[in-house]
């Protein structure tokens, strides 16, 4: 066998295995998802902020994910300021943690 | 889901939904379906008003989480805001006075508790999933 025989079948196939392999485990769940949030890794996303469906949409909506595209209602303006006449509800109690 | 917004007052313009997998969104259609369940369902049954925040929280983050929570309490009724910052790895639970009596801190520590085990593993939407079903449940009927 010449150089490059020896080193097809001695290292080509081996990587051609683990290659196989790697992408069996590995593959599937990058595809469903890419962007798995793992602890530690950074997060990089802009932040979101959900609130609850109105109820009164409750009843017409279809259930699913028709209902998830349903008309929402306007989002809070977070940079905005609070409406001058009405008291600041303020934060009274909670739970934090760390993970 | 029925709206977010972005600090920086800068309306996302397209719903929270739309998008396909392209790594530029934290949740796909299927999470975001599970959280959307979660937080009109939990609101629905408390009667309180549930809210999810995920993204980073200026230091200290306590206090960033409180003014967000100011501004949520202005617009609905019994506000519970979620924060949750998987970059800094924190979360806080906001109650508020409307919400306070209905959840004692106690009722929240736990509901933080089961969510950072959650998101300790990875599971981001499974614990806010979590957080916003414990919530509801010790808050009860209304």
């Amino acid at each position: 066998m010449s150089i490059a025989q020896t080193a097809l079948v001695f290292a080509g196939i081996p990587i051609l295995i683990v290659g196989t392999f790697a992408l069996l485990v590995f593959g599937p769940s990058e595809v469903r998802q890419p962007n798995r949030y793992r602890p530690g890794k950074p997060w990089t996303y802009p932040p979101v902020w959900y609130l609850p469906r109105p109820t009164a949409e409750l009843g017409s909506a279809s259930g699913g994910h028709a209902a998830v595209a349903a008309p929402v209602r306007p989002a809070i303006e977070a940079g905005g300021s609070a409406s001058a006449s009405a008291p600041i509800p303020q934060a009274v109690g909670g739970a934090s943690g760390e993970w | 889901m029925s709206g977010d917004a972005q600090p920086s007052a800068a309306h996302v313009g397209h719903g929270p939904t739309a998008g396909r997998d392209d790594g530029s969104k934290p949740f796909n259609a299927r999470q975001l379906a599970r959280i959307d369940e979660a937080l009109t369902l939990s609101s629905r049954e408390s009667g309180l008003t549930f809210s999810v925040y995920v993204g980073e929280l200026a230091e200290p983050t306590r206090a960033t989480a409180e003014e967000l929570f100011e501004k949520l309490a202005t617009e609905a009724d019994g506000a519970v805001l979620l924060a949750v910052s998987p970059g800094q790895r924190r979360l806080h639970i906001v109650t508020g006075e409307a919400s306070a009596p209905r959840l004692p801190n106690r009722a929240c520590a736990l509901a933080a508790l089961g969510m950072r085990a959650a998101f300790a593993n990875g599971d981001l939407t499974g614990g806010i999933v979590t957080g916003l079903r414990m919530l509801a449940d010790s808050a009860g009927r209304k």
